[in-house]
């Protein structure tokens, strides 16, 4: 180690870092030190660090409350390397690797409890906004007249980047022509509120990461505060003459990102060698700053929301053609039968399915509702609806039909994804209807006086929900003019602006009305029914209902 | 959503609280997937704080009892209240989940 890299976080003052060229330094409280630290509990010289050799030594002088490193109270010189941590009273001196430098990884360092240096000043930046604020004096009239020109002249130089990093990169560049600081930091909140450092600038020839206390960023980004740091001693220190080397001496303005819509982040600029440390005025200037730069952030912010929204809505629609370019809009057409089907789309777009398929002297039905919402869950419809297709019209039965469709859909399936079902299977020569309810809201059966009874039979666990499951059928005749309804569970819990469910109840009174309705109407009236019942309440689930009519033998 | 987390001896409580539909069930998934996938071996699903659950929840349980598959039963549902057990019942998923009445028996039952 030629030179010794120091990160210094004194207690009472902002953490800085320092090179040490010297041969050796000395650290302390007083003016007398090489480097003087903010610490009111460290003693005058506190402790020195020097080199032999190529090897850097640390060692006590004599100093009060001791010197530790890395915790071990020093009896004697001691080599210092890199990682190492010395404590001097409540101040805390890190070894550096330059060539590694110190995962310091978001440039906060310091505990979010510990306290702020006794020099600051916190004012509320949006005090600092009001627009009833005026000039009382023509001296304060002439500095307000040249900060709305640094303003003016920022809004209109933001006003062109098209991308954060440009942006971030304009800000800094503005702020540092008209505040002039050693270093500048724009901290920026994630999705999930941790702030991350978002750019950083350093003025020519100097080293390091800025950093900055995490309690300070906290005040700034939390309340809102503008913040002004100065070290106290500073001026002391300028009338006593004293060349100041190196030192916490050092002054801060930050102030946070604010807008309308709440705190985006902050903006931080930190001084050492400017001919003077930044005071109310430049805190103030930085706070108006700030604010046009938070305005334009958050347009850049609403930009990019707006095109991955865009992207989400082409997906939900890309979700919503699958499904619906999956079900027949046609129906067979025979004498004995009358059948419709519809389904109502949510906006998030479920998994709501229904087919009829004829094959010879029989007709297949089926209605799905598939767990979950999203893309995801209209491929899983669009799969089953495959299957059953593929699978149920070469079957032997129903129960063995559901049994092959869900042998498939369980199969590598990691996601545990199912869908309810019912299917049934009319011999529409027969009347004989053979059904199996995998999960499913259970099928009404209409008689011709206007009976209205669910169906009963075994209840199966859903599709794809038990790997080799057997299906139980439930059978039973149709009588000429029974109407089977089949629908989904988004009928019965489709829910109105009081909360109140629409329900079996509102379901069964209709059916009874329905009488000698065509099952189209019958289809159609009751989505109508379910639409007036929720009103303008955003529909949660997809609506779907299914309705056949048998007319007998011979109709 | 709260989801309640409580180890008892070998096992884990993990109790829901609230309405488990298709936007909370992803954490509930997140929380169980991460347990499991750190070894949990014995997990009770604690339901007596659920006041509603959606297919979307059921798929979260039916996964659970997928990755933890008995016997003896090293995924055990307590607390269920009779709307929840409707939905289960009315999936056809009752008879696939080792169900108790209170903690102290599926904790039993769990470790046993």
């Amino acid at each position: 180690m030629a030179t010794l890299h120091l990160r210094l976080e004194p207690r009472d003052g902002e953490p800085f870092r320092h090179e040490v060229r010297a041969d050796a330094v000395v650290i302390g409280r007083s003016s007398k030190a090489d480097v003087v630290l903010a610490d009111r509990f460290l003693s005058r010289l506190h402790a020195r660090l020097f080199r032999k050799d190529d090897t850097w030594f640390v060692e006590d002088l004599g100093s009060r409350n001791t010197t530790f490193l890395n915790d071990r109270p020093l009896g004697q010189p001691t080599v210092v390397r890199p990682g190492d941590v010395i404590r001097l009273a409540e101040s805390r001196l890190i070894v550096e690797d330059p060539d590694r430098p110190a995962p310091s990884g978001d440039g906060l360092v310091g505990g979010p409890d510990e306290r702020l240096p006794g020099s600051t000043v916190l004012r509320s930046a949006t005090l600092f906004l009001s627009p009833e604020r005026e000039a009382a004096t023509q001296g304060e009239a002439v500095q307000l007249a040249g900060r709305l020109r640094v303003l003016n002249e920022v809004h209109r130089a933001l006003a062109a980047p098209i991308t954060l990093e440009a942006l971030l990169d304009l800000i800094l560049d503005r702020a540092f022509a008209h505040l002039g600081p050693e270093e500048g930091a724009i901290f920026l909140r994630g999705p999930d509120g941790s702030l991350h450092r978002a750019a950083s600038r350093q003025a020519p020839g100097e080293k390091g990461e800025p950093l900055f206390s995490r309690r300070l960023v906290q005040e700034v980004v939390d309340k809102g505060m503008a913040a002004l740091v100065t070290d106290a001693s500073l001026d002391e220190r300028f009338a006593a003459s004293e060349s100041i080397v190196v030192s916490g001496v050092r002054s801060l303005v930050a102030a946070p990102l604010l807008d309308s819509e709440g705190c985006l982040g902050m903006i931080a600029l930190g001084a050492k060698q400017r001919p003077r440390p930044f005071g109310e005025d430049d805190m103030e200037l930085l706070v108006a700053f700030a604010s046009a730069a938070a305005l334009r952030l958050r347009n850049l912010a609403l930009t990019e929301e707006t095109a991955r929204r865009r992207l989400l809505d082409r997906e939900l629609e890309l979700a919503h053609d699958i499904q619906m370019g999956m079900l027949p809009r046609a129906f067979p057409e025979r004498p004995e039968i009358d059948v419709a089907a519809a389904l109502q789309p949510a906006r998030s777009v479920g998994g709501d399915l229904y087919d009829v398929v004829a094959e010879g002297e029989r007709v297949w039905l089926l209605v799905g509702d598939v767990s979950g919402k999203g893309v995801g869950a209209a491929l899983f419809m669009a799969v089953t609806k495959t299957l059953f297709r593929a699978l149920a019209p070469a079957a032997e039965s129903v129960a063995a039909a559901m049994g092959r469709v869900n042998r498939e859909l369980a199969r590598d399936n990691e996601r545990a994804m199912f869908v309810t079902a019912f299917a049934a299977r009319l011999d529409v020569a027969t009347g004989e209807l053979e059904y199996v309810n995998a999960g499913h809201s259970p099928t009404y059966r209409v008689d011709a006086g206007g009976g209205v009874a669910p169906l009963g039979g075994p209840v199966n666990p859903a599709l794809g929900a038990v790997e080799g499951h057997e299906y139980q059928a439930g059978v039973t005749p149709l009588r000429p003019g029974d109407l089977l309804l089949l629908y989904t569970d988004g009928v019965v819990e489709a829910r109105n602006a009081s909360g109140e469910e629409f329900h079996a109840l509102r379901l069964e009174s209709y059916l009874a009305g329905c009488g000698g309705a065509g099952a189209d109407a019958v289809v159609r009236g009751l989505l109508g029914r379910v639409e007036d019942f929720a009103g303008d309440t955003p529909q949660y689930d997809d609506v779907t209902a299914l309705a056949l009519r048998w007319r007998g033998r011979g109709a | 959503m709260h989801i309640g987390e409580e180890r008892v001896g070998g096992a884990l409580v993990i109790a829901p609280e609230g309405r488990v539909d298709s936007v909370s069930s992803t954490e509930l998934e997140r929380l169980v997937v991460s347990r499991i996938d750190a070894g949990e071996k014995r997990l009770v699903l604690d339901l007596s704080s659920v006041e509603y659950i959606s297919s979307a929840g059921l798929r979260v349980l039916l996964m659970a009892a997928k990755r933890l598959k008995g016997p003896p039963a090293a995924l055990v549902l307590c607390g269920m209240g009779p709307s929840v057990r409707t939905v289960l019942e009315l999936a056809g998923f009752l008879p696939l989940f080792a169900v108790e009445a209170g903690r102290e028996q599926a904790l039993a039952r769990v470790r046993g």
